[in-house]
């Protein structure tokens, strides 16, 4: 599983989506646009994006982890690739 | 008689930045209210989400004594028309536009509107749910001195000034959201009205460029605060934070009350409930010396224990509950004194400390929870067992793998509309019995 793959699973375990939930629905993901990704919800997600990849997510980026879209730059940023 | 809001009261609409004060929020709510005064007298029911226009609408309905029960935006459909038909209110403001209305109700402007509707008691001013969405809630009602005694004497004990400004970090359909917004409102303070929440960047740049000085919070809150890192002296002008709605962990109140006196300001805990508000403060200055402790009661109420368990006696205690229209005609059912259904002790300086239920009542996130309808809601798990936690309920299933406790989890955060984290599924050989063969539940908060 590459690590877009893993990112998904991780967004799809937390948020409680269906496990055929399609990559595109998760991709298009955004905090609070689906009663799943509430407040606590995030706090979820947070911590188990830095268990999955091993990183330590800091202040600014859980506040920017807006979106899917947002999870994936900050995981470029921590030098998870993610792209192709 | 105290003024909700003081003339000095200011709301700052969170989505515009734009600030309501003086003559201007006087004019809003009086155009308000003569809305509402052209509309049939009697119960308003509404929605009550974190909006100017919501506030407001409050606002209106005490100022022209028309009572209101404030519900969860949140609320499914159903839930909304089961209340309508049990409590015949005059006018429903704001429901569901995909709504139409029910029997006996037609729409006007934003309403459904019901001319003949009973008239409630005259004393009757606002009425909360007592839970969430869970079985029928009962409505608690509150008497316009309740709702203002309140008001003021928290605002007095926090030691409230024109100068202050509280962002909503809580529902205003919740006892501690609403005191929290009255008591503002009555000392003249400002109250910044968002939908934004702790982990959004947006209530961050508000708080900072509006100057908040208060931060309300429940004990889920301080997981957030720790995840962020919040660093009470980047934010000079917060002077305090205050925290109800469930035990807070030890550490927790320690490490926030450290932080928060380091920076020149204070943690106050308080405790309170939907039938009266607020019912103790521990005030900053008493956290170091007796962290555990909620507190003595408020000003102009009186704790005792019987029992065991915790007695109030206060202006601010609710008229009684109201599970059918006939209810709100009812004037006060119990004379200020209210059993809490906690269990607590008292020390020799009055403080009170609060061991544990009574009832089995638990706390998911601040939404208290039955625990035996928690059970109900859980056919073909085995046998289970739930108990409250720290803001969390503890779940105990019989030979639970972990893909059963997975799915008992998100099971009760979707039939209670809460997160499924809220829900600490443990697994158990037997379930520990007594000799009555009930569940013993003592021994499983013990193991908790």
């Amino acid at each position: 599983m590459d690590d877009l793959d893993r990112l998904r699973a991780v967004f799809r375990s937390t948020l409680d989506l269906a496990p055929d939930a399609p990559d595109a629905d998760v991709d298009g993901l955004e905090y609070r646009a689906i009663p799943q990704w509430d407040s606590l919800a995030h706090m979820s997600l947070v911590a188990a994006i830095e268990d999955e990849f091993d990183i330590m997510i800091d202040t600014d980026d859980v506040l920017d982890l807006s979106s899917f879209a947002k999870a994936v730059t900050l995981l470029d940023k921590h030098g998870v690739v993610t792209a192709g | 008689m105290t003024a909700l809001p003081h003339p000095s009261a200011r709301l700052v609409d969170g989505p515009t930045g734009t600030e309501l004060a003086g003559p201007r929020l006087v004019g809003e709510i009086a155009a308000a209210a003569e809305r509402l005064t052209a509309q049939p007298p009697g119960l308003m029911l509404t929605t009550m989400p974190t909006r100017t226009q919501a506030v407001i609408r409050y606002l209106a309905a005490l100022a022209s004594g028309r009572p209101v029960a404030l519900l969860d935006p949140g609320l499914p459909a159903d839930f909304l028309l089961d209340l309508v038909a049990r409590f015949t209110p005059a006018v429903v403001a704001g429901p569901p536009a995909a709504l139409a209305p029910p029997y006996g109700y037609r729409a006007d402007g934003d309403s459904w509107v019901c001319p003949g509707a009973p008239q409630p008691h005259h004393q009757l001013a606002v009425l909360l749910t007592t839970s969430g969405s869970t079985g029928n809630p009962k409505l608690v009602r509150l008497s316009r001195s309740a709702v203002f005694t309140n008001a003021r004497t928290v605002a007095r004990a926090l030691r409230l000034a024109p100068g202050d400004l509280w962002p909503t970090t809580l529902p205003l359909h919740y006892t501690y959201g609403l005191t929290t917004l009255n008591c503002h409102l009555a000392a003249g303070a400002g109250v910044l009205v968002t939908e934004h929440g702790l982990l959004d960047r947006p209530f961050w740049s508000l708080t900072e460029s509006f100057g908040a000085t208060v931060l309300a919070t429940v004990p889920y809150h301080f997981e957030m605060l720790r995840r962020l890192r919040f660093d009470p002296s980047a934010h000079p002008k917060l002077r305090m934070i205050t925290q109800a709605g469930g035990r807070l962990r030890g550490e927790l109140v320690t490490e926030f009350g450290r932080r928060m006196s380091e920076a020149g300001g204070g943690l106050v805990k308080m405790y309170g409930m939907t039938e009266a508000p607020r019912i103790s403060m521990l005030p900053a200055e008493r956290l170091a010396d007796k962290p555990t402790s909620v507190g003595p009661a408020i000003s102009g109420g009186a704790l005792s224990i019987d029992n065991g368990e915790v007695v109030y006696r206060g202006p601010n205690v609710m008229m009684g509950y109201a599970e059918h229209a006939a209810d709100l005609m009812r004037g006060d059912d119990l004379g200020g004194m209210v059993r809490t259904g906690d269990l607590g002790h008292l020390d020799d300086e009055g403080f009170l400390y609060i061991d544990g239920r009574l009832r089995r009542i638990g706390k998911v996130f601040g939404v208290r929870v039955n625990l035996d309808d928690l059970e109900w809601l859980l056919p073909g798990h085995g046998p289970v067992a739930a108990v409250a936690g720290d803001d969390r309920v503890v779940v105990w299933v019989e030979e639970a793998g972990a893909a059963a406790r997975r799915e008992v989890a998100k099971e009760l955060g979707a039939r209670l509309g809460l997160h499924w984290s809220g829900f600490d599924v443990r697994a158990v050989d037997r379930l520990p019995l007594l000799g009555t063969g009930k569940v013993d539940y003592r021994t499983l908060e013990e193991r908790t």
